[in-house]
């Protein structure tokens, strides 16, 4: 490290032979190349561990026969066709959006996709690793590890489709109003995801206490995170109104919620809300953990989006005004849009916190993902095999998590108008 | 057009930044003002649009009294448009939404038409083939030409400029200058801050000199720089020509 490497990295790397490349990657000095050496080494040993371990004493019966458990928890089998509709819609709009934003370099910007090709390989690469291999590899019940499949296949083919597509058909203006109408379907997809998990209006209904495992996590998540954005921007507001009640309640409320550890709010929200509301009035568990998610990640949201505002110049709101747009009107179309671009990457990690987060349900007795490993390793049958259950958490926190990065990077760039600069 | 008359401004800070400052711009006038750094100007045509407020005096624009009542000043800020110094283009529109952007919006015309007419102000200014970038993509003097076409497009009957070129490489300037100056060649009614003494001198009608916070001298532009009457007038040019 120091100096020599530093100035190593900015030689032309990509100019080089591919083994010079390297070699001036991992070794510009030989204290570099040592360092590198080790690190490589130590990265080689623990691999061949893990893999030892996976293979050989680790046994994965723990997964096979509870892998329903932790998609769904006690989701009713003759219903779990709706979950799985649903995973369908879902993994076919992902795929949609993310084909169109992807080939979606604005009129002066021809050459295609070419914002973030690196990520996006790698994330192909990611998906089918853990959609197929995964399975397979844990040796999970055929139909399942079929159904897996076919919700990756969906995604990447139309990822592929509509990339395709909108390389070849669409031009500029055509295609932001595409991409307008994409993100109306999004929020439509949402209600229909809960009236396919929920039930009612004709579907048999499944009481969000049948809820759990992956499904319930993804349910919690997502739903703060779409109520928190608007709330935390409104707060976020509210703490610069000139109005002084607005103000002071504002702040008075972010800072509250900063001040207090999740799992106390959680707990009031499971004890004292039901006191407080009259019976029947109250929420069920569930939703009322779900409020207090949402209340929580909206403080630290304003939080993200004041440090966007602040941000903006002054002179954005004196032109929007000076052209006569009203507060309302230039805070949208101006000042906002430039705030929540700043804020971006704060509040993905606020949403990446959030779904960590999640995890805090079980010790309020909710059957998340983590509550569902936690009731099966409490099982004396599974007794010992919780390194197993750990490690397929971990890696399905880190697929929720990492595709959250990926995406806010790619949005992050995309949104970037320096990025959309002519001159290369 | 603009009367202004016995204007008082303390900043929230207590700064008495306008000490009774008055200025009647006609129709198809254009007013230059000039003034050391800190007199007062900025401050000065901005209460013409209501971006500053002030405590004394009255300012009537277009026949409408500046007050507190939100829907006059955004009635005033339709026909009022400002050029900055700054240029304040928005980073996240391209060239052509930052014109259409108002205009839909504001006076809700169709999207199509005022696209028409944006293109068309773009070519008037010289950048019609850079409608699709965006503003980060532009030299200063295309940004503070955007800047004017987009003042335009609201088809403002008043223009302010607050010091259009002083942020711009000294190559630059004459492009906006140019600009500007075809306009005031079309009667539109103009106040425009600069310290640019040859423009002052082959477009405005009247300069005014500005000096801690008050209007010290105006005249034509002739005698204002070869006779000026007031002592201050006369240090201020000492000082800059
Ligand atoms: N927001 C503010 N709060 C307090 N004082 C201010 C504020 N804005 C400006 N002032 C003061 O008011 C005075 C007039 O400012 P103004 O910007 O109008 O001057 P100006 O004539 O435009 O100067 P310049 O040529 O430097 O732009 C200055 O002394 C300045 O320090
Ligand atoms: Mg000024």
């Amino acid at each position: 490290m120091g100096t020599p490497s530093f100035a190593a990295k900015r030689l032309p790397v990509a100019a080089l032979l591919p083994l010079k490349r390297l070699r001036a990657q991992l070794a510009p000095t030989v204290a570099d190349g040592l360092l590198s050496l080790g690190l490589l080494a130590l990265i080689a040993w623990a691999a061949v561990q893990l893999f030892g371990w996976a293979i050989g004493r680790a046994d994965w019966a723990v997964l096979q026969l509870n892998s329903m458990l932790l998609l769904v928890g006690r989701y009713p089998l003759a219903e779990q066709w709706r979950l799985w509709l649903l995973g369908g819609l879902l993994a076919a709009q992902a795929g949609l959006s993310w084909g169109l934003l992807r080939a979606w370099p604005r009129a002066d910007r021809r050459e295609q996709g070419q914002l973030w090709p690196r990520h996006d390989r790698i994330a192909v690469v990611v998906i089918i690793l853990l959609a197929l291999l995964l399975p397979a590899g844990l040796r999970l019940a055929g139909p399942l590890q079929g159904r897996w499949g076919l919700l990756a296949a969906v995604l990447l083919a139309l990822r592929w489709a509509a990339g395709r597509w909108a390389a070849d058909h669409w031009g500029g203006r055509l295609h932001r109003r595409g991409l307008k109408l994409l993100g109306l379907l999004w929020p439509l997809l949402y209600l229909l995801g809960f009236w396919l998990i929920g039930g009612g209006l004709g579907l048999a209904a499944v009481a969000p206490g049948d809820w759990g495992g992956l499904l319930l996590t993804v349910v919690m998540a997502s739903f703060a995170m779409a109520l928190s954005f608007p709330l935390g921007v409104l707060l976020a507001l509210g703490r610069r109104s000139s109005l002084p009640v607005l103000r002071w309640g504002s702040v008075a409320y972010i800072e509250f919620i900063r001040g207090a550890p999740l799992i106390t709010l959680l707990f009031i929200g499971q004890n004292i809300l039901g006191f407080l509301l009259p019976a029947g009035m109250s929420p069920d568990r569930v939703w009322r953990a779900a409020w207090v998610l949402t209340l929580f990640a909206a403080a630290y949201l304003a939080e993200a989006v004041r440090s966007g505002l602040a941000a903006v110049p002054r002179g954005q709101l004196e032109a929007a005004r000076s052209l006569g747009l009203n507060q309302a009107q230039a805070l949208v179309t101006v000042v906002i849009p430039q705030a929540l671009r700043v804020a971006l990457p704060t509040m993905v990690g606020q949403f990446i916190a959030l779904v960590q987060d999640t995890t805090l349900l079980s010790l309020i007795g909710l059957l998340d993902l983590l509550g569902m490993a936690r009731g099966i390793m409490a099982n004396p049958e599974f007794l010992g095999h919780s390194s197993e259950l750990y490690l397929v958490l971990a890696v399905l926190y880190w697929s929720c998590c990492a595709a959250l990065g990926l995406g806010s990077r790619a949005l992050e760039r995309r949104l970037d108008p320096r990025n959309l600069a002519g001159s290369p | 057009m603009i009367r202004a008359e016995g204007v008082e401004k303390w900043y929230p800070n207590g700064f008495h930044a306008l000490r009774g400052a008055s200025l009647t711009v006609n129709r198809g006038e254009v007013v230059v003002i000039m003034g050391p750094s800190g007199s007062g100007k900025s401050t000065f045509i901005r209460t013409f649009n209501a971006l500053e407020d002030f405590q004394k005096g009255s300012i009537t624009v277009d026949g409408l009294a500046l007050s507190n009542d939100v829907r006059q000043i955004d009635a005033i800020r339709r026909e009022v448009g400002m050029v900055f110094q700054q240029f304040n283009l928005f980073p996240h529109l391209s060239v052509l939404e930052n014109l259409t952007l108002a205009p839909v919006l504001v006076r809700k015309r169709p999207r199509a038409e005022v696209e028409q007419q944006a293109m068309a102000l773009l070519e008037r200014v010289g950048i019609a083939e850079q409608a699709e970038k965006f503003p980060g993509q532009l030299s200063g003097g295309q940004q503070q030409r955007v800047a004017i076409a987009r003042a335009l497009c609201m088809e403002p009957r008043i223009l302010l400029f607050d010091e259009p070129t002083s942020s711009l490489d000294p190559e630059m300037v004459r492009e906006v200058l140019d600009v500007i100056q075809a306009l005031a060649a079309e009667a539109i009614t103009m106040v425009v801050v600069t310290h640019e003494v040859r423009f002052a001198r082959q477009v405005a009608h009247r300069v005014v000199l500005m000096d801690e916070g008050v209007v010290v001298e105006q005249a034509a532009p002739e005698a204002f720089f070869t006779a000026p009457r007031h002592e201050r007038t006369q240090r201020f040019l000492e000082q800059i020509l």
